[in-house]
């Protein structure tokens, strides 16, 4: 992949307001950017189409953010996949090795870090 | 001390031995006198102070020997009765006067006489011997009594029928603030601060009642209120007539501190349980809060360089340069365009009311964490018990809101006399033990497929009482485990995840307030915890 391509990243999250301020915080970092309220909205889009990085949430009501990337990485086996908690201590390590999870985001964020984890996640 | 048997002993003191026919006069007394004989003045006044001779027949022919041996029975010894052949009333009066109990003369039909003089002096004797046993008997029981009474840890008061002091003790006189002097003889119901502890006394000392481990509070004469534990009970005699009361009492100030402590560790163990649910749920608008401040003061430079271009602008406009004109105004389109000013006018309206919403969000938070974690003050209040639930479902709601649909019916509730913390306490245990009886039936999140428990929580009043019910649809409790469920310590949850104390305390506080708590399971199928609490609070009367 050539770094003059526009990247897709698909973030999940329950919160709306969630999703609004990621979109605020990466609104000059130039991808194309997805949303989605519920892990089954996500995975309708990834029906429709591929990402270049996920970004999900863990707690979610139904199908929640460990469920959600099993899935996910069936349907798209290339994006890289990313969590972001407001509660890290909830997810074993092991879990996100088996998950196959690169990064792990906190909230609150650090605007900084996260846009660098970003870029070095997509190898930008 | 007393008799060594109840055989009678007869020492008899003869000048020589079988003599004078005293045996034979004394043996109508039959197998229950047993007759001593002695010669030796000696040996018979180191018998007669046995303690287990009870008449001493001294024969006067002893001479000499007969005035010593009356002379050293004469204080503590038995009865001594002389006997001599003949003996003229000035010599018997002689005798008296040095001590004998009674004189007998054998010659002139007399002797027959011995035996009955023999035995009434015994009866003398031993009437005397029996009144002081039981005096002292009386007094070694008195002073036993006293030193129980006074070294007992718990405060002692005996009153009479009017309420009056009879007897206090150390305790009683440290816990009460008084002087002994000042306690007895004093009406102790004015010492009661509250109304329970008069009528536990005047009901003991009106129909005879008991109370044990009841609660009240008295007040010293420096105006200090002391929270007391107090037993009393009445003191009948053998007709079962009422002659006053007795009273234990103990300072429960520092039990009532270690009893809120032990509260307030369990409540906060239980915060400690849902420090993940309350993370969460202030961390996510934390998140948005933070990332919406720095993305704001983004706005906030881009909007510094629109402003600059336009303070320019009416520079150049006020000199009417319009070359200053035309260029200033380019660069301002250049830059609205390049900044997006429109959304930025729009996304910053956006971004704080998001931010409002969500610091408002923490702040509801917090405050019903601080709500529950402060300690109560040891004193009833009148609380909305709806209101208890409510903000107690509050807190657990974000733990829980990922597996568990919440229903609820709340009836109007009178107000309740009770410890509002402590309810919320109990309604946190039973909330969050339903809470994970349903993730425990839901399983492992992986193979859960978007299934949710329920819980209901329904309020209602029943005559003087309200009905606190709530429901889960989660794993259920094995019967055999039912029964064992309030134990201290009992619990089957994963070492670490509970600390057994939950419904131990949740059950306590419940009968502290005079309330009743009833668990109906069914494994695989759910639990349902019914509570009753009196209107107008605990019951401190028996």
């Amino acid at each position: 992949m050539s770094s003059d391509e526009t990247r897709s990243l698909l973030i999940v999250d329950d919160e709306a307001r969630i999703l609004s301020a990621l979109r605020r915080t990466l609104r000059r970092e130039g991808y194309e950017i997805l949303t989605a309220e519920t892990a089954e909205e996500a995975l309708r889009i990834l029906d429709e189409r591929s990402v270049d990085a996920i970004l999900s949430d863990n707690k979610m009501p139904v199908m929640n953010g460990s469920e959600f990337l099993r899935e996910a990485a069936r349907r798209c086996p290339n994006a890289v996949r990313m969590i972001i908690t407001g509660w890290t201590e909830e997810i074993p390590p092991s879990q996100l090795e088996s998950l196959g999870v690169c990064a792990l985001v906190s909230k609150p964020w650090d605007d900084d870090k996260l846009k660098a984890t970003l870029r070095r996640a997509l190898g930008l | 001390m007393g008799f060594a048997s109840s055989k009678v002993c007869i020492l008899v003191v003869e000048a020589a031995s079988g003599k004078r026919g005293i045996a034979a006069a004394l043996s109508r007394l039959g197998d229950d006198a047993r007759l001593e004989f002695h010669t030796d003045t000696e040996t018979s006044i180191a018998r007669a102070r046995s303690g287990e001779v009870d008449v001493v027949v001294v024969d006067l022919g002893l001479g000499g020997d007969a005035e010593r041996l009356m002379d050293s029975l004469r204080r503590d010894g038995p009865p001594a009765i002389v006997v001599d052949d003949r003996l003229s009333n000035d010599r018997a009066l002689e005798w008296f006067r040095r001590g004998a109990a009674d004189c007998v003369a054998l010659e002139g039909g007399d002797a027959e006489l011995l035996a009955v003089v023999v035995l009434e002096q015994i009866r003398r004797w031993r009437a005397i011997h029996e009144r002081g046993a039981a005096e002292n008997r009386i007094r070694e029981l008195e002073h036993y009594s006293e030193s129980v009474v006074q070294n007992m840890n718990s405060a002692v008061l005996v009153v009479d029928q009017d309420g009056t002091v009879t007897t206090s003790n150390a305790p009683a006189v440290e816990i009460l603030g008084r002087s002994t002097k000042a306690l007895l003889g004093q009406s102790v119901i004015d010492w009661f601060k509250d109304a329970s502890g008069k009528g536990m006394l005047a009901s003991t000392l009106a129909d005879g009642r008991t109370f044990k481990g009841a609660e009240s509070q008295i007040t010293r004469p420096n105006g200090a209120v002391l929270p007391i534990g107090i037993s009393i009970a009445p003191i009948a005699d053998g007709n079962g007539v009422t002659h006053g009361a007795v009273a234990t009492f103990q300072d429960l100030t520092g039990i009532q501190q270690l009893q809120r402590q032990l509260l307030q560790s369990e409540k906060m163990a239980s915060i400690g349980q849902l420090a993940a649910g309350v993370a969460h749920e202030i961390n996510n608008p934390m998140g948005f809060i933070h990332a919406n401040l720095f993305q704001m003061a983004e706005y906030l430079s881009d909007l510094r360089r629109v402003w600059t271009q336009v303070e320019l602008l009416q520079k150049a406009v006020s000199r009417a340069e319009m070359a200053e004109i035309q260029r200033t105004s380019e660069r301002l389109a250049g830059i609205v365009d390049e900044t997006d000013v429109d959304f930025l006018l729009t996304d910053l309206a956006k971004a704080i009311r998001e931010s409002q919403e969500g610091s408002e969000r923490i702040r509801h938070i917090v405050h019903d964490l601080r709500d529950f974690s402060y300690p109560d003050s040891g004193r009833q209040v009148v609380a909305d018990v709806n209101q208890c639930l409510e903000s107690t479902a509050n807190i657990v709601w974000p733990m829980m809101k990922h597996l568990v649909v919440l229903e609820k019916e709340y009836s109007d509730l009178p107000a309740v006399t009770c410890f509002p913390m402590q309810l919320k306490q109990v309604f946190m245990n039973l909330l969050v033990n339903a809470y994970q009886a349903i993730e425990e039936r839901l399983g492992d999140a992986a193979h859960r497929s978007g299934e949710t428990g329920r819980i209901q929580l329904r309020t209602e009043p029943t005559g003087n009482h309200v009905r606190i019910t709530i429901t889960d649809d989660g794993v259920g409790i094995d019967a055999e485990n039912l029964d064992r469920i309030f134990d201290p310590f009992f619990t089957t949850k994963k070492v670490g995840s509970g600390t057994g104390l939950g419904l131990s305390t949740t059950y306590s506080i419940v009968q502290r307030h005079g309330g009743t708590i009833q668990v109906e399971s069914t494994p695989d199928d759910g639990t349902t915890f019914r509570i009753l609490l009196p209107v107008d609070g605990a019951d401190v009367v028996g």
